[in-house]
């Protein structure tokens, strides 16, 4: 059977005939209900020191000087490490595999760029020997003028993104002949991932050149090249094993100074290094979303029809380091829009250097579209939900390609029906419980499909179980059920008889989880491998002159782990290895472009970013997409915002699994609960502090702040988006549910909120 | 700061005969000490429920509870949750099958809260259960799942 009659076969994810899209319990689940599930730190690695990071309590300037001798002098220390006497690392490549001719440099800053930049560490045989140590390092500093977060004026303009430019047709001369035009700005807070899992990693050197770091990571592969690089080893000498990621959302992409100083650490005392960043500590150890501010002119007809559509967004970045999140992103591609302008800058401040988080650049440039577009809806006098109907492109007017499917107003329908949104009335104030405001808001959001190749292996155990194997990862994204469920559907055993590895550098080779992009690569990677597989177990069964089914049949299947005649004469897949004295089919395959190339080259399709496809060699546009609609009561009295009531309607093509798909749906959406009424870095002005460094503090959504969520799938395979038909799904239902709330609040209220976080201030 | 001394703590049923120094915190006495990884840090500052665990029977934030404070007294961790046997508790049961968890680093911590939230008579409602399990936070958002899984693990217990 060849994978396009299976694809026939399986139709619709929720079909139920098959392992690979029924709606299985997680595979991993029995381990983390039981604390068996092992997460970085928790590795047995006996021996380990244990480090404490030193950060800086300045927000710009100079280390004159680090006094280390109380801190040394203090029980049980075994080294207190700054730039002083650090061993030095080597430049290190960029995502796209270039390596930089640089001079070496250690983790520990000298001229401090940002308040909580990393300084010192203590490293002790006992965590609380280390953390009290921590306290008694004596750290002078030259203070220079902090330019806290780019609400100060002196931070200025910032410098254009150039590459970030897009447009077409005359956007001036359309809005200038536009008869209705609204122009606001919207802005985000600094926002940060907050895991619950903090960072931080155990670092072993087994031998002189030879290291071992157990550290959550998005991307074991890429690490291990980061590593390989800073200490001049081989790839294949570094080794990272991350099995369980407790969250990343963006953050655990890559190592970050405090991973080289536990490895530093590690290779000077020769023992295993275990080092913990404490929570205070993640808000600068490494950067979340940065603040972003943009400014959106809609010009349109009377009728609603847009003529034009002008973008000008900036975020913060940091004072020597470049992070851009790309506001213009669905701004571009989301309407109907013939005439469009994009613009963008970063601006430089005394920040740590933002990264990324969940749907980078499309979630704040959604926030920024989808609450002008409800106010050009207030502005025509429209029906939102009306005014994007109407505005529904029938192809991508960034790049004029066809969708690879586009099923939004199917979403608006279902999504519609369910929330009941023909009865609301659309004059704000007008709907009311009591004292509490009522306000129902929708708005849409996106999030491309990436692609990348990967390997896999795929293993047929004498005991007729199977084993994947794959360097690819689970942060709670469902690969582990997944890949089982491929694997069990193009092999025809159950999917409880196979067991799937995932998260060691030494298995074979997976991209990045970010993009939303590892679902769908891997099922396909591991697709074709078991595919393979099961040729091979075929193969035997009618070739080896030991099989019983020898000369019985010119075909077999293979259906619930028994290799068959058509005539249903049937051996179990253990048997037939038995007979043909075969312990183990091994079968590795990989998803490369055709073609010849040498070791390093090919480890570059998984190291580098370099082997991403975001599309621009394909010829149609590939996007998931949703459409919320959402319930907010607002305290008339009090000025608090609860939401009420959640209907999401999602097209992300087919679901592998649904019930995992959902929660990560879910999730989104209480993310971007959060975002919309809770989240926010707060910074002190005077010396760039991160004052709420804390969980109580940097408020992200309890159990008491989400009500019933109700989602629905409105996606059909989509086989030109990926091999397998599904879409993004991890990071697209965040996109657009803070621009549903803000519209809500608007509609209960009649008051415009273009600042996130919504807070009962911002309504009185 | 002062020197280890023997500390002998009750956790599942089974003695622990550990050195710590008395500023040894229970969630590091478990994780660091006792091998028993369960039990996770999510702040270690009383924020955020990972840590939670019973001392005789009661939700105890593990990272602001000192180890010496639980002596001679029972502590049960997620380890401890199963029976013998190895049967889950029907509340571990229930987070599987609604899925109330997704990376599962919060999920020993909701799961102690839960437990403790049923046995206190706290799951009456939906509302009650978020409110009573808002004191663990779940950054992947599995709450609407949490709240199914307590109601279910609750119906069953009644």
């Amino acid at each position: 059977m060849s994978a396009l009659e299976r694809r026939a076969k399986q139709g619709d994810a929720s079909d139920g005939a098959s392992p690979l899209g029924r709606p299985l319990s997680r595979a991993d689940g029995p381990d983390k209900v039981q604390g068996r599930a092992t997460y970085a730190l928790e590795q047995p690695v006996a021996g380990v020191l244990h480090c404490v990071l030193v950060q800086s309590t300045v927000g710009a300037g100079r280390v004159v000087s680090i006094d280390r001798n109380a801190a040394e002098a203090s029980p049980g220390v075994r080294l207190v490490l700054d730039a002083g006497n650090s061993l030095r690392l080597r430049p290190v490549s960029d995502f796209y595999g270039n390596k930089p001719e640089g001079e070496t440099y250690t983790p520990f800053a000298e001229v401090v760029e940002h308040n909580g930049e990393l300084v010192a560490a203590v490293v002790a045989d006992t965590l609380e020997e280390a953390r009290a140590a921590a306290r008694l390092v004596t750290i002078t500093y030259e203070d220079a003028a902090v330019i806290a977060s780019f609400a100060d004026a002196r931070a200025g303009e910032g410098r254009p993104v150039e590459a970030q430019d897009k447009g077409w047709g005359d956007v001036d001369a359309a809005l200038a002949a536009a008869p209705v035009v609204i122009s606001q700005t919207y802005e985000t807070p600094r926002e940060y991932n907050t895991p619950i899992e903090p960072h931080g990693l155990v670092a072993h050197w087994e031998a002189d050149d030879r290291l071992t770091v157990y550290e959550p990571s998005q991307w074991v592969d890429g690490m291990a090249q980061h590593f390989a690089d800073w200490f001049g080893l081989a790839f294949e000498n570094v080794r990272i094993v991350s099995p369980f990621i407790g969250g990343g959302f963006g953050s655990k992409g890559q190592p970050l100074p405090h991973s080289a100083v536990a490895a530093i650490a590690a290779k000077m005392l020769g023992r295993p290094v275990k080092l913990a960043v404490t929570r205070p500590q993640t808000f600068t150890a490494y950067g979340g979303r940065p603040g972003t501010r943009q400014t959106l002119t809609l010009g349109a007809d009377r009728d609603g029809r847009i003529l034009a559509l002008d973008h000008e967004g900036a975020n913060e970045t940091a004072a020597t380091k470049t992070f851009v999140e790309t506001l213009g992103v669905v701004t571009s591609m989301m309407y109907a829009v013939p005439n469009l302008r994009s613009r963008h800058r970063i601006v430089p401040v005394n920040t740590v250097t933002p990264g990324a988080f969940r749907a980078p650049g499309k979630n704040p440039s959604a926030f920024g579209l989808e609450c002008a577009m409800d106010e050009l809806a207030e502005a025509l006098a429209m029906d939102p939900l009306e005014l994007r109907r109407l505005n529904e492109p029938d192809h991508d007017f960034e790049n004029g390609k066809p969708w690879s499917s586009r099923r939004l107003l199917q979403a608006y329908d279902v999504g519609a029906q369910a929330f009941g949104w023909a009865r609301r009335n659309r004059t704000p104030r007008s709907m009311r419980d009591g004292r509490q405001l009522i306000g129902w808001g929708m708005a849409v959001g996106t999030h491309p499909v990436y692609s990348s190749p990967a390997e896999a292996m795929v293993r047929i155990l004498a005991d007729g179980s199977v084993e994947v194997l794959s360097s690819a990862i689970d942060m709670g994204t469902g690969t582990y059920t997944i890949l089982a469920q491929t694997a069990a559907d193009a092999l025809g055993v159950p999917a409880e008889r196979v067991t799937v590895r995932l998260g060691d550098s030494r298995l074979p080779r997976a991209p990045v989880a970010g993009g939303s992009q590892l679902a769908n690569l891997m099922v396909g990677a591991v697709h074709k491998t078991a595919l393979a597989a099961r040729d091979e177990l075929i193969a035997l069964g009618l070739g080896d002159p030991a099989s019983p089914l020898r000369d019985r049949a010119n075909t077999l299947s293979v259906e619930g782990g028994r290799v068959m005649t058509p005539r249903g004469e049937a051996v179990g897949i253990a048997e037939l290895l038995a007979a043909t004295g075969r312990s183990v089919i091994e079968v590795k395959r990989d998803t490369l472009p055709e073609g010849e190339r040498s070791d390093e080259e090919r480890r570059k399709f998984f190291t580098t970013m370099a082997g991403m496809e975001r599309g621009a060699n394909l010829p149609v546009s590939r996007h998931s997409f949703c459409a919320h609609f959402i319930e907010v009561r607002v305290d008339e009295d009090f000025g608090t915002v609860r939401v009420s009531r959640v209907v999401s309607a999602l097209d992300a093509g087919r679901l592998y699994n649904p019930k995992l798909a959902d929660s990560q749906f879910k999730g989104g959406i209480v993310m971007g609960i959060g975002m919309a009424l809770l989240e926010e870095g707060v910074v002190d002005p005077r010396n760039g502090r991160i004052l709420n460094a804390n969980l109580a503090d940097y408020r992200i959504a309890t159990n008491a702040d989400v009500p019933a969520i109700e989602t629905i799938s409105v996606g059909e395979p989509d086989y030109a988006a990926t091999p397998l038909g599904g879409k993004a799904v991890g990071e697209l239902a965040i996109v657009g549910v803070a621009p549903a709330i803000a519209n809500a609040v608007y509609h209960a209220t009649g008051k415009r909120i273009r600042r996130l976080p919504i807070t009962l201030e911002s309504l009185v | 700061m002062a020197h280890p001394r023997p500390v002998e703590l009750q956790i599942n049923g089974e003695a622990f005969a550990l050195r710590l120094e008395p500023r040894v915190t229970l969630l590091d006495a478990l994780r660091e000490h006792a091998g028993l990884t369960g039990t996770k840090k999510g702040c270690d500052q009383g924020q955020c429920g990972a840590c939670t665990v019973h001392v005789d029977g009661e939700r105890v934030l593990a990272c602001l509870t000192l180890a010496v404070q639980v002596e001679g007294r029972e502590v049960t961790t997620i380890e401890g949750l199963a029976a013998a046997d190895g049967t889950l508790d029907r509340v571990q049961r229930a987070f599987i099958e609604e899925d109330a968890f997704q990376c599962g680093y919060c999920t020993p911590g909701q799961i102690m809260s839960a437990v403790a939230c049923i046995r206190e008579g706290h799951a009456g409602s939906d509302d009650e259960i978020r409110e009573f399990m808002a004191g663990n936070l779940c950054r992947c958002g599995a709450y609407p799942n949490i709240v199914a899984a307590v109601r279910r693990a609750a119906e069953e217990a009644a």
